[in-house]
């Protein structure tokens, strides 16, 4: 992990008057900006290499992503994926999310990936003609493809939040007062 | 039901005020909010307002008079570029005020939960409550290797922001505090003023929050976040031990004629007041200060003596000087 250089501020003054200054560490954004010029310089060095296409769903271009650093759509992490993953690695330290999945899809995804990986191995253990390891990672396999049951995740979250998605229609204006302290 | 954080006890029994949370999410139908049009917008708000569980309040940001947005900027509950972004968005709030989303803010949905004193693993989970209710009808752009993706690359994966606010009004007054800086910055930490300029902030007040996002859970954000924070902590101890082993009359001396001014003067600004406020909450919890506590946390007061409260509570505009005026007011009341 790289420098973050504390100390240096960039203020936001909401107005000349208001005491509430928030405070920007532009350490973080600096590290970031410099990052993407010395992609950038990398690339007018390789002349050969045209530059990426926009991102096809947003139109997003690839000047634009690194004059503001931010990405259009979802599509725009595949579409600048290089840069994306080199700029993780540098000011993230990792490109490997090990955190919260989301419910309804997680388990999915998390199966896809451990078949995956057991694909895999499967393939190398049949390669090795390892076949009693083979055996039992295709018996583990196949559980993790049997349609899972409805237990879990969904009927706990049923149980946190039981219908309550409705009625949001005259909520609108600050005559619903919100309670004040 | 819980109340707002700040008027807890919790707020105000040592260098640790709140705990906040803050998770950024995006809907995999939207484009991000650079490339994102107001009917777009104005959809994609409708949708997300349907999924956050129906006991939040939804506030109409267009509706909302000056002042009641700067209340809720001084409460932290929106941001600044928030209320600049001229494209439809909607503020979500749970009825004690601790749970909030901002929606099309610089993410699809910024989830915010705070919690009064150490209390993180609480925020996270209610946090976390309101993000699967979400979740449970929409759907989010989630990558399987990069986890969340959000419109800036520096919140991909868990799109958590931790933070503690903290009071350090010995600490930042040394040396070392100077040092502490680059220091917890290596660990991905930062520490900022929320009510001030630069590292000096305003009545001792401190963010203190992780800068990565990507490739730690979001309980080990969370552990480095409160590993360096007790660090900060115990250093602040120390300067106070110091401190008061060193010159304890004068620190006397010093959060009585606070209290004074607090309760007598006719005419005071933000800063002084502010300032003012952070030792006699000093006083308070080091039994430096032997008068009754007010009824309402010097947080609670720091808050209300900002200017959109002044100007809510007295229901019109005010210039500075008049503001001046009605916060010496609004302390002699809770003071005298
Ligand atoms: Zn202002
Ligand atoms: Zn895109």
């Amino acid at each position: 992990m790289q420098q973050f250089i504390g100390g240096k501020k960039k203020e936001i003054h909401l107005c000349q008057d208001c005491s509430i200054k928030i405070e920007m560490p532009i350490s973080f954004e600096n590290i970031f900006q410099g990052f993407l010029n010395s992609i950038q310089s990398m690339q007018t060095n390789r002349p050969a290499k045209p530059p990426a296409a926009p991102c096809a769903r947003c139109g997003m271009t690839h000047e634009q992503f690194k004059s503001k650093g931010k990405l259009g759509c979802e599509d725009c992490y595949q579409a600048f994926a290089k840069e994306v993953e080199a700029l993780f690695k540098n000011v993230q330290g990792s490109t490997h999310h090990t955190g919260k999945f989301p419910r309804r899809m997680g388990v999915d995804i998390r199966t896809r990936r451990e078949a995956d990986d057991l694909r895999r191995q499967l393939k190398e253990a049949v390669e090795a003609e390892n076949y009693e390891e083979a055996a039992r990672l295709r018996d583990t396999l196949r559980i993790l493809e049997t349609p899972r049951s409805k237990t879990g995740t969904n009927e706990e979250m049923q149980r946190t939040f039981p219908d309550e998605q409705q009625g949001f229609e005259g909520n609108t204006s600050m005559n619903r007062e919100v309670p004040h302290e | 039901m819980n109340n707002p954080w700040f008027t807890q006890p919790g707020t105000d029994e040592g260098p640790v005020l709140s705990s906040r949370i803050r998770l950024a999410r995006n809907l995999r139908k939207y484009p991000f909010h650079q490339k994102l049009n107001a009917s777009a917008a104005a959809g994609m708000v409708a949708e997300i307002s349907g999924a956050v569980p129906s006991d939040f309040y939804k506030l109409d940001m267009q509706s909302l008079s000056e002042a009641e947005q700067k209340v809720f900027l001084e409460k932290h509950i929106v941001s600044p570029e928030f209320l600049r972004w001229d494209l439809p968005r909607g503020l979500m709030i749970s009825n004690d005020q601790n749970v909030s989303v901002m929606l099309n803010e610089e993410d699809h949905v910024r989830i915010q939960s705070v919690r009064p004193g150490d209390a993180l693993a609480d925020a996270l989970a209610t946090a976390n409550a309101v993000d699967d209710a979400i979740e449970a009808t929409l759907e989010y752009a989630f990558h399987t290797e990069y986890g969340f993706l959000t419109a800036c690359p520096t919140n991909t994966g868990t799109g958590l922001r931790a933070s503690y606010m903290i009071h350090l009004p010995c600490l930042e007054r040394t040396d070392k505090f100077k040092t502490l800086l680059p220091a917890i910055s290596k660990f991905g930490i930062t520490l900022r003023g929320i009510y001030g300029e630069g590292t000096e902030s305003m009545g001792g007040i401190y963010q203190i929050s992780n800068q990565t996002t990507l490739g730690k859970t979001e309980e080990e954000i969370i552990q480095v976040l409160q590993n360096m924070t007790r660090k900060v902590i115990e250093h602040e101890g120390h300067a106070r031990e110091k401190m008061l082993t060193t010159h304890r009359a004068d620190q006397e001396n010093i959060i009585y004629r606070a209290y004074g001014v607090l309760a007598y003067s006719r005419k005071i600004t933000t800063k002084e007041a502010m300032d003012l406020l952070s030792e006699v909450r000093l006083g308070y919890l080091y039994g430096l200060l032997d008068r009754p506590r007010p009824t309402k946390t010097i947080y609670q007061i720091m808050m209300e003596i900002q200017p959109g409260h002044l100007q809510r509570t007295a229901g019109r505009e005010m210039d500075e000087t008049e503001r001046d005026y009605a916060r010496a007011q609004y302390l002699r009341e809770i003071f005298v």
